[in-house]
């Protein structure tokens, strides 16, 4: 009998795992894969403050820190994070106007943000283009190799007890928390279901709605190039995240969509997408034309219905918890894995949670 | 000294003389000259550009920003990417085209 | 621009695809990212480029000539970097026309949409890594061939030649023949390995000929052979000096080395086929039936892409799979007629084509004998020791192992490295079944962004809704 079920094992499973076994706690942390292999493996490792919505830059801001210093407090383990400066541009008026607004509810939250002339956004991003006519500048920005989270993570878990068991599906829950999987059952006083963009199944094991959509981002990689640009670039729509890694590879992102879903996962790009997000990378960095695309690949994330995070108990079962559906997810997971594992242990979270009432409220409702 | 190593060095000093790798009984367009990282060379035209080079004694192919280096053509059929090259300023792979007079080789 | 059928690859087996859908009427496509079609066995000289017609140079033509009178659309020079549509489409949706996106000979980028997509993409090589792999003048076995026939260069002076399957005397063969010196032929098989092939070999009577010849020539020339043994080391400051074999050192100034084939299936694997390994076929190969179709309904697979079994069988497979493809299309009426002389063809020819082919399957061996601080992935610096480190880490397949390690996440996207470390992954997690293959994704190839591009404005780019705040 463990203390803790956690299920899934992305950034959001593994933080809270890792919490919660170093507060004593006897955990299992089952995933139908392999540690980080969906969206916490997959994703554009940006740590950004101008993508997340105002409402998590506090908690984005904490996790930004942990990213930092991950070796510290995850036994070394670490995502090559690098801190350096963002910039949100805009090349028209209606998104100069758009960054403003954005710009101000973003500041308000707590993020450094100001508003920079075109010239200065070129000092502090060289590569820029001179298209370019207004800018929001964070000091605050960074990015990861997401590929090596799941690495970063497996050594400090073990080392703390959690019981890691990857390849292990759990296909249901049976009253008392029996987790049932291909290779038998497993018991436990409480559960976290943390399964990304498979909440929703998880949720319906235990007979509760819980409508999560799943989106489905595309991601394209260069080849590696002699340095053109050093800052996190996105644009006031939030449609582009373009970062160039100490490799010399340049990956460009930004929620542009492709083909797949929960049973097959990212299937495809779309040749519009690929085409657009790739014209907008070039369009913000010209020198990105002298590159060679490699590879483009897709993964899931997750969204609840107001775009708000899904965090905190399950409303009528005791013991059980919820955790995911992060918009910027990766940024703030290790820091809401941690909040969690407070709330879990009885105490105050420092933050507060995101409970999910809200959402079952309306899915009754309508 | 190994044994051979002899052929070798007088292979060295053979390659700027003529074309000693050029298959004979082949007939082949008129030498064309273009140049490979400042040096100019000649070829016959429409040769393959990394059998060019080859026959032209060069073999290492710049340094790249590959971490194995440096490159050298290695599948001769467009897979390996080890002859990446800029021809007049474009990423190409020099096994998959061919020399065109004037044309300007250098390292990526 | 639409087709009944599109043919990707301009080798034996495609251009046999095409021309015989085309023959029958179909409205076809064959794209080859080569100036002209051949592939890597009849692949054209050069145009200019006039030398001796030998027997590969005559099947060529046959075949090149057979299609240009197909009337099947040729598009040369043009790499396909992108494969869609098919079951590539959101969910609850029908199966799509496939989709074809590549770059013709001026960099352009173009679109194209086809009912039936026979992919022939062939092999390409597998080399094991061994000390000193990354050395200038250290090239591929296969690629000796085409330096050699389609080009007319020698790739040095004083050449070994090594690894596995009859390549090895083809190349040894030509290079004396073109005038070089060949130092040793290193060939991992024994004899009595050759003695077992020999039955099947007699099924192709021209090629056991053929064989026999080079060896003689190898034999009148006095050219060392070495069975049974392989090259452990290359070493040379800036570029090749010799070669190690059983610890004493050759002189050279190249090496030409190939551990054997392996099946193209980028293709296959982007559009989910599913696939088996089958090491005497190459490794992973798509399932197939016995008319060349994958699970994906409406592609077909053949040639060497399809699991390696040499030239003869190439075309022979192209013309059962354009059959097939006919037939699902509802432009055959008497499928079972037309199909019996090209799939009597192949059966005959896959038999001494699969014997070959099981003597370029991996050996393990080799693999297991790599040095621990021996690059294994070029592109990316990818050590031995690093790869085993992942493991020891957790990672328990490619996908895993390549997230862990970057290995096959450069350039050439695990063609080169990825046998080795699949090999190196299947050690530590039970076998080269469960360490599995790379996701396939777009692009096939590396594609220059500013191809991809094009001239465009700001405000045509798509750009979807925002988030919200
Ligand atoms: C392409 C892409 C780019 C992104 N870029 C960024 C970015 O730059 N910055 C940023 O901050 N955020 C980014 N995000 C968002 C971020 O990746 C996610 O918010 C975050 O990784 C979600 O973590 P998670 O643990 O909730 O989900 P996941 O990482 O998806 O983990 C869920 C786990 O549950 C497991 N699971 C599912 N079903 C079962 C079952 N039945 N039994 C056991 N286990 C199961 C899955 O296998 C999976 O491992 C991006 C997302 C994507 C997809
Ligand atoms: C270098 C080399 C030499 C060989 N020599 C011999 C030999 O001497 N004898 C023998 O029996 N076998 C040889 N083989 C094995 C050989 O693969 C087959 O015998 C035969 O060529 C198979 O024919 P195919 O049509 O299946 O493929 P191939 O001949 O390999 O043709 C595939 C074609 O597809 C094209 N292609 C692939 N992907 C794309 C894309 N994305 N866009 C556009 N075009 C694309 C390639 O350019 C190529 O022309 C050799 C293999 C290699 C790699
Ligand atoms: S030599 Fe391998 S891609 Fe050119």
């Amino acid at each position: 009998m463990f203390d803790v079920a956690v299920i899934g094992a992305g950034v959001m499973g593994c933080s809270t795992a890792l919490f919660l076994a170093r507060a004593g706690m006897k955990v299992v942390l089952l995933d139908r894969g392999a540690i980080c292999r969906e969206a916490s493996g997959v994703n554009a490792g940006t740590l950004t403050m101008q993508m997340t919505r105002a409402a998590l830059i506090p908690y984005a801001l904490r996790a930004h820190e942990m990213w930092l210093r991950m070796p510290e407090w995850c036994d070394g383990g670490h995502v090559l994070a690098t801190a350096c400066p963002g910039l949100s541009v805009a090349f028209t008026e209606h998104e100069a106007a758009m960054l403003e607004e954005r710009a101000h509810f973003r500041r308000q939250a707590g993020a450094p943000i100001e508003l920079v002339t075109p010239a200065r956004a070129r000092e502090i991003e060289p590569g820029l283009s001179e298209r370019v006519i207004a800018a929001g500048h964070c000091p605050i920005d960074g990015f990861t190799s997401a590929y090596l989270t799941g690495r970063a993570f497996r050594p400090a878990l073990l080392n703390a007890g959690v019981e890691l068991r990857e390849d292990c599906a759990v296909q249901g829950i049976a009253p008392g928390f029996v987790l049932e999987t291909a290779a038998g059952t497993v018991q436990a006083k409480r559960i976290v279901l943390a399964g990304g963009v498979w909440l929703q199944d998880m949720a319906a094991w235990l007979r509760v709605t819980l409508p999560i959509k799943v989106l489905i981002n595309q991601l394209v990689v260069t080849e590696r190039m002699a340095p053109v640009m050093r800052t996190v670039l996105g644009v006031a729509s939030g449609l582009l995240s373009l970062k160039q890694y100490a490799n010399g590879s340049v990956l460009i992102g930004g929620g542009w969509q492709g083909i797949g879903d929960r049973a097959r996962g990212g299937l495809a790009v779309k040749p519009e997408s690929f085409l657009g997000n790739v014209r907008l990378a070039a369009h913000a960095v010209p020198a990105l034309r002298d590159a060679r695309v490699l590879r483009a690949w897709l993964g899931l994330e997750a969204e609840t219905a107001d775009a708000l995070p899904a965090i905190g108990p399950i409303p009528g079962i005791d013991d059980a918890w919820i955790i995911g559906s992060v918009h910027s997810g990766y940024t703030s997971g290790p820091y809401l894995g941690k909040l969690l594992a407070q709330a879990i242990c009885g105490q105050a979270p420092e933050l507060p949670l995101f409970p999910i009432d809200r959402l079952l409220a309306q899915e009754k409702a309508a | 000294m190994i044994a051979g190593m002899d052929v070798i060095a007088e292979h060295d000093r053979m390659k700027d003389v003529a074309h000693p790798l050029r298959i004979a009984g082949i007939s082949r367009p008129a030498d064309v000259t273009f140049s490979f990282a400042g040096t100019s060379l000649s070829a016959p035209e429409g040769e393959n550009l990394a059998a060019a080079l080859i026959a032209c004694g060069i073999r290492r192919l710049g340094e790249g920003q590959d971490a194995a280096r440096p490159r050298a053509a290695l599948c001769m059929m467009g897979v390996c990417q080890q002859c990446l090259l800029r021809v007049d300023g474009r990423l190409v792979q020099a096994c998959l085209v061919p020399v065109r007079a004037g044309m300007v080789v250098t390292a990526t | 621009m639409s087709y009944d059928i599109a043919v990707l690859g301009g080798g034996p087996a495609g251009m046999a695809a095409a021309t015989e859908a085309a023959q029958r009427g179909a409205r076809v496509v064959l794209l080859e990212e080569s100036a002209a079609p051949g592939g890597q066995v009849y692949r054209a000289p050069p145009s200019g480029f006039i030398g001796p017609v030998d027997a590969d140079r005559r099947a060529g033509d046959a075949l090149r000539a057979a299609l240009l009178a197909s009337g099947a659309e040729l598009r040369t020079g043009c790499r396909v970097w992108g494969v869609g549509g098919g079951p590539l489409v959101p969910q609850r949706e029908p199966a799509a026309p496939f989709r074809l996106d590549a770059l013709d000979s001026d960099g352009r980028s173009f679109a194209m949409e086809a009912r039936a997509l026979v992919l022939c993409c062939g092999t390409h090589e597998r080399i094991i890594a061994f000390p000193g792999w990354t050395l200038p003048g250290v090239l591929g076995l296969a690629a000796a061939t085409i330096l050699l026939k389609a080009h007319g260069v020698l790739p040095g002076r004083r050449v070994v030649v090594a690894g596995a399957g009859p390549l090895l005397y083809a190349v040894a063969a030509k290079l004396l023949k073109a005038g070089a010196e060949v130092a040793a032929v290193v060939d991992l098989a024994h004899r009595t390995e050759w003695l077992r092939a020999l039955p099947r070999l007699a099924a192709r009577p021209d090629l056991l000929a053929q064989g026999l010849a080079w060896r003689a020539t190898l034999v009148a020339r006095g050219v060392r052979v070495i069975a049974g043994a392989g090259v452990t080391a290359a070493r040379g400051d800036e570029v090749l000096q010799a070669v190690q074999v059983e610890g004493a050192w050759i002189a050279c100034d190249a090496l030409c080395i190939g551990h054997g084939l392996v099946p193209a299936t980028e293709a296959t694997r982007t559009f989910r086929a599913a696939h088996r390994y089958a090491p005497a076929e190459g490794g992973w190969v798509p399932v197939l039936d016995a008319d060349q179709r994958c699970s994906v309904p409406l592609l077909y697979t053949a040639g060497d892409g399809a699991g390696v079994r040499g030239a003869a069988a190439a075309p022979a497979s192209g013309r059962v799979a354009a059959l097939a493809a006919l037939h699902d299309l509802g432009l055959l009426p008497d499928h079972a007629a037309a199909r019996v002389a090209p799939a009597r063809d192949l059966a005959r020819a896959a038999k001494a084509g699969g014997a070959m082919a099981r003597m370029m399957a991996l050996r393990p061996a080799l693999v297991r004998a790599i040095p621990p601080e021996t690059i294994v992935c070029r592109c990316e610096g990818v050590t031995r020791a690093e790869i085993e480190a992942a493991c020891a880490d957790g990672a328990a397949d490619m996908n895993q192992m390549k997230q862990f390690t970057r290995c096959g996440m450069g350039p050439c996207q695990g063609r080169i490295c990825g046998e080795t470390a699949a090999e190196l992954v299947g050690m530590h997690c039970g076998g080269r079944e469960k360490a599995g293959f790379a996701t396939g994704r777009l692009p096939l190839r590396p594609v220059p962004m500013d191809a991809l591009l094009g001239e465009f404005d700001y405000a045509d780019i798509p750009v979807p809704k925002p988030a919200p705040i």
